[in-house]
């Protein structure tokens, strides 16, 4: 019995130091730019950038972070002069995004209820040369062209896996809807 | 001989479908569009609501032909056209909502991009076309309609309209005719 249990014990701790430790999820805030969303792992800043022919070449705000061979984004861009354009300049974001890959779902996005709502999409699409999979949100609000996107490398081969579509739909505009101890996220310096 | 030719002849116009009505290039300089459609216009002033547009006035210049159903939709925006990609999203959302998707694909014409859906209607209504831009603070939507009287769900006069339409003057017909203002 007892060597029974000492087996059992042996085994049940190999199996946790084997499989990768997961991440917490922490909930992360932007008040200057408008957005909260939840992720695992470090999140880093960075600047990019981006270059759509009715968006023209734009600088890009990017928080990413890395857990479990999932690549986890948020990008950002400033459209605040061209406001009024914010529905095609989404939608050429959502098209160059899928341009070239398989596309497994488009849907309908929405966040906050009523007359809150934002309305973007929501984008399943394989990566070609088996890259792996990417889960993408995209929303235009108040100037600001908002992507989320999470890839399951081939390195974590769960394709079907739930974090993902957890990441996506974390994104909230109204803050208040923010977990209160959610960490500020510094917002880097555009040139 | 002369029998049979003249029962085959009457049976022949007899069978005859509805002369389909020609098509004509239409045109609005004020709002920036331009389509082309079947048969008789008619102008209709109207409402449009969406929990984030709220109530918005339309105008729907309306065609009808062999039961199908045409219709280039107007939707005033201009005073919250800064919110015109969520606009947008709410009309492509309430056009497809409690009705069956057949289709929802990216629309792109002439620099505007937008979505083109078709949908089933509930109750065996028919089959429905839309197409949805937002350009100079309003939303512009092509819906054409296949009733079940015409029956013909594959018609290929549906696409034919909704991708009609252009946004630029020099894509519209030559002989377009100039769209009417709305009735006061």
């Amino acid at each position: 019995m007892r060597i029974w249990m000492s087996a059992a014990l042996t085994g049940a701790a190999l199996t946790l130091a084997v499989a990768p430790a997961e991440a917490a999820w922490k909930s992360y805030i932007n008040r200057e730019l408008g957005f909260s969303f939840r992720a695992p792992g470090e999140i880093k800043s960075d600047i990019g950038t981006f270059r759509g022919a009715v968006a023209g070449p734009r600088e890009t705000i990017i928080y990413k972070s890395m857990d479990n061979n999932i690549e986890y984004k948020v990008t950002v861009m400033s459209f605040l002069q061209a406001q009024a354009e914010g529905a095609t300049i989404l939608g050429e974001r959502e098209y160059m995004f899928q341009e070239g890959k398989k596309v497994l779902a488009d849907t309908f996005g929405r966040v906050e209820p009523g007359k809150d709502a934002v309305y973007g999409r929501k984008i399943i699409a394989e990566l070609p040369d088996h890259k792996g999979r990417t889960t993408a949100a995209f929303y235009f609000t108040k100037g600001k062209l908002i992507m989320l996107e999470a890839t399951v490398l081939p390195a974590n081969g769960d394709f079907g896996s739930p974090d993902p579509a957890l990441f996506v739909d974390s994104i909230a505009f109204v803050l208040s809807r923010t977990e209160p101890d959610a960490i500020e996220l510094a917002t880097p310096k555009l040139e | 001989m002369r029998l049979t030719a003249l029962a085959i002849l009457l049976g022949a116009a007899l069978t005859t479908s509805p002369a389909a009505a020609a098509w004509h290039g239409y045109i609005s300089h004020p709002l920036g569009f331009a389509f082309a459609a079947p048969g008789e216009l008619k102008i209709e002033k109207g409402t449009y609501r969406g929990a984030v547009a709220g109530e918005r006035p339309t105008l729907t210049y309306r065609f009808f032909e062999n039961s199908i159903e045409y219709k280039a939709v107007v939707i005033d925006m201009t005073d919250i056209a800064n919110d015109s990609a969520t606009l947008l999203g709410e009309a492509e959302y309430l056009f497809q909502d409690n009705k069956k998707p057949r289709m929802d694909v990216f629309g792109r014409v002439d620099r505007q991009y937008g979505r083109k859906l078709t949908v089933d209607l509930p109750n065996n209504g028919g089959r429905m076309s839309g197409a949805f831009y937002f350009i100079n603070g309003r939303i512009i939507s092509l819906q054409a309609t296949v009733l079940p009287q015409n029956g013909d769900y594959d018609t290929p006069q549906m696409a034919r309209f909704v991708d009609s339409l252009t946004f630029f003057t020099v894509r519209a017909a030559d002989d377009a005719i100039e769209l009417p203002q709305a009735p006061k």
